[in-house]
């Protein structure tokens, strides 16, 4: 696969690392020393200029490439290149983005109107690996596809869930939602089978399933899957976008969230941006706030704030405190922690933190889901199993832009078509459903049945 | 997009003279003149346009290949030839080498989705190292219109 990346800083440099040894990678940034470093220690062709210089953006062969990453450190130059490269002819465009607001679209859609495959954000991308770690710690990662507005995520049936006992097909979901798989482990043997989920499946407390949906139908369903759980309290060390991005996350979920910011002012503005999460004006790398907080009692401690060295000493405080509180088992607590080196991670383990989270490691996953072909857009496995998450788009004179769906032969039984997203709105697809080209689906399939399906997506080339 | 929308068989030039830049579009651009495809009175024009277009950054994309280019009103599609230069010509290309083989495309300024589309064409053809070498073989502009062509046919890259 052919990739230019826009942007040769730590985040670009360590996804030209990961990637060059199998693909073919380019690399502009307006920095000589970065270029000169690149081109003497890595197999990439690196050139110094301007992400946005149309000229350099031709020469570089831009016009033919596969994907074009945009990852400088400035937001506004990522969302102008990276949609300039898809205009030229580049088939897939990401763009790495900082503020908040370029992923809502009640006033502007950055994506649509920019004709951009998807922004990314690092510290979105390290709060979704966050709150995967408290929620469904080994389940696929996965948050918004289909230009955000279709949802996925997995969950764990509790034994309250108030969809347990009846077939899916008599289960009342809301509108667009559809349970995509079901992973479930058999009681007697404790094995783990993961499965496309059918309409005769009853499911059953303790199952793990994909919900795939509208972003507030999928919230509604996970208060019924969840009903009743008991909430789990998770304390946020840190006040940045990250910790912002993560306490939206855990919002719709069973979590009391508890931040500490030691900033006055920001603390003030978190505390009327997120009002369902207690915010605390104080300095989490103080043992005395640690200890008055009763970081013992609580289920998920998760460090994010600024610094790789605050974050594992403030980690290290809470093992401490953990450990020397008589009478508290120290199994049902989670430590997480954000570090950002990637040499500090090998020593985290011995530590007592439970999972470190590196976010250029979130953004170098986050860009493997990209390196797709054809109609595909992206595509996330689900663990232990031969099934894919695939985001795909209907290309105009395909098979799925004539026929409706029923009459495209999709494999049977290896294929679940879970969603469809026209216009920014997403719904479940029934057999009569006709695609347009330009359409969004999100489908499951078993990896031998990929080719067969995504070719019923595809256009002729160009 | 494909080669026969946009190529002018009747310029094509298999034995570039000019040893420069500039004498190479010049030379180029006065074969779409005397192919009937531009006027004569904007003949300068267009060069002008296109070196000036040069002078913000090659158009020499590696491997021996570039693709000058431009816009003008004067024209009313997209045109464009193909020159062969057995000698090679310095263009600053990104890896340093002479250019053996160009596209040279105008079009007009109304049209930039077409004007993308066939550089789009031109950049992803001429990935194919066979197609390079055998358009900087050619000896004829009969052979050069046959594997444009041929590559319009999917014969080459896809």
């Amino acid at each position: 696969m052919r990739i230019i990346i826009l942007g040769g800083g730590t985040v670009g440099s360590w996804i030209a690392e990961t990637l060059c040894p199998n693909h073919d990678v380019t690399v502009i940034d307006t920095n000589p020393e970065v270029i000169q470093r690149l081109n003497d220690h890595l197999d990439v062709q690196a050139f110094v200029g301007s992400a946005i210089d149309s000229t350099l953006l031709f020469q570089a062969q831009t016009l033919t490439m596969d994907l074009c990453l945009a990852v400088t450190g400035d937001e506004s130059k990522n969302v102008l290149a990276a949609s300039m490269a898809k205009r030229m002819g580049c088939r897939r465009a990401v763009a790495r983005i900082h503020s908040p607001v370029m992923f809502d679209k009640s006033t502007f859609d950055y994506e649509t109107e920019f004709r951009i495959d998807r922004l990314i954000s690092l510290e979105e991308l390290t709060a979704i690996e966050l709150a995967q770690e408290i929620r469904t710690p080994g389940s696929v990662v996965v948050e918004h596809v289909a230009r955000g507005s279709i949802k996925v995520q997995s969950v764990t049936l509790s034994p309250k869930a108030k969809i347990l006992g009846v077939s899916l097909k008599e289960l009342k979901l809301p509108g667009s939602v559809r349970v995509g798989s079901i992973t479930r482990v058999d009681e007697q043997t404790q094995e783990k089978t993961t499965r496309l989920a059918r309409a005769d499946d009853v499911l059953q407390a303790g199952d793990q399933i994909l919900l795939i949906g509208d972003d507030e139908d999928v919230d509604a369903m996970l208060d019924k899957a969840l009903k009743n759980k008991k909430k789990k309290e998770v304390v946020i060390a840190g006040g940045g976008n990250v910790a912002v991005y993560l306490a939206t996350i855990l919002e719709s979920g069973p979590y009391d969230a508890i931040l500490i910011e030691r900033d006055l002012e920001r603390s003030e503005t978190l505390a009327t941006q997120l009002p369902e999460v207690t915010v605390l004006h104080a300095d989490a790398t103080y043992r005395q706030t640690l200890l008055e907080e009763h970081v013992e009692k609580t289920d998920f401690f998760v460090a994010c704030m600024g610094d790789d060295e605050s974050n594992i000493m403030t980690s290290v405080e809470v093992d401490d405190i953990i450990n020397s509180t008589d009478g508290v088992e120290r199994d049902d607590k989670t430590i997480v922690c954000v570090v950002s080196r990637p040499d500090y991670a090998q020593v985290i383990s011995r530590l007592g933190i439970d999972r470190a989270i590196s976010p250029r490691t979130a953004m170098v996953e986050q860009v493997q889901t990209f390196l797709t072909t054809g109609a595909v857009i992206s595509t996330n496995s689900l663990p232990d199993t031969d099934i894919g998450v695939y985001e795909i788009e209907v290309q105009p004179g395909s098979a799925a832009e004539e026929h409706v769906l029923v009459n495209l032969a999709l494999p049977l039984g290896k294929c679940l078509i879970a969603a469809v997203s026209s216009q920014g709105e997403a719904r479940v697809p029934r057999g009569d459903d006709h695609f347009k080209a330009g359409d969004y689906v999100v489908a499951l399939i078993h990896a031998d049945a990929v080719d067969d399906v995504v070719e019923k997506f595809s256009g002729s080339s160009r | 997009m494909k080669f026969a929308d946009f190529m002018c068989e009747s310029a094509i030039c298999v034995d570039i003279k000019a040893t420069d830049k500039v004498g190479v579009i010049q030379e180029l651009v006065g074969s779409l003149v005397s192919a009937g495809q531009v006027k004569e009175e904007d003949r300068d024009s267009i060069v002008e346009a296109i070196m000036k277009r040069e002078e913000l950054g090659s158009t020499g994309i590696g491997r021996g290949v570039a693709v000058p280019h431009t816009k003008h009103s004067s024209v009313e599609s997209l045109i464009g030839t193909v020159g062969v230069s057995a000698e090679g010509v310095e263009f600053d290309s990104l890896d340093g080498e002479p250019v053996q083989l160009l596209f040279l495309l105008v079009s007009h300024p109304d049209r930039p989705g077409d004007h993308l589309r066939a550089l789009e064409n031109i950049s992803r053809q001429l990935r194919d190292d066979t197609f390079c070498r055998f358009l900087k073989q050619s000896k004829t502009a009969q052979d050069i219109a046959q594997l444009l062509e041929e590559a319009d046919n999917n014969q080459f890259a896809s």
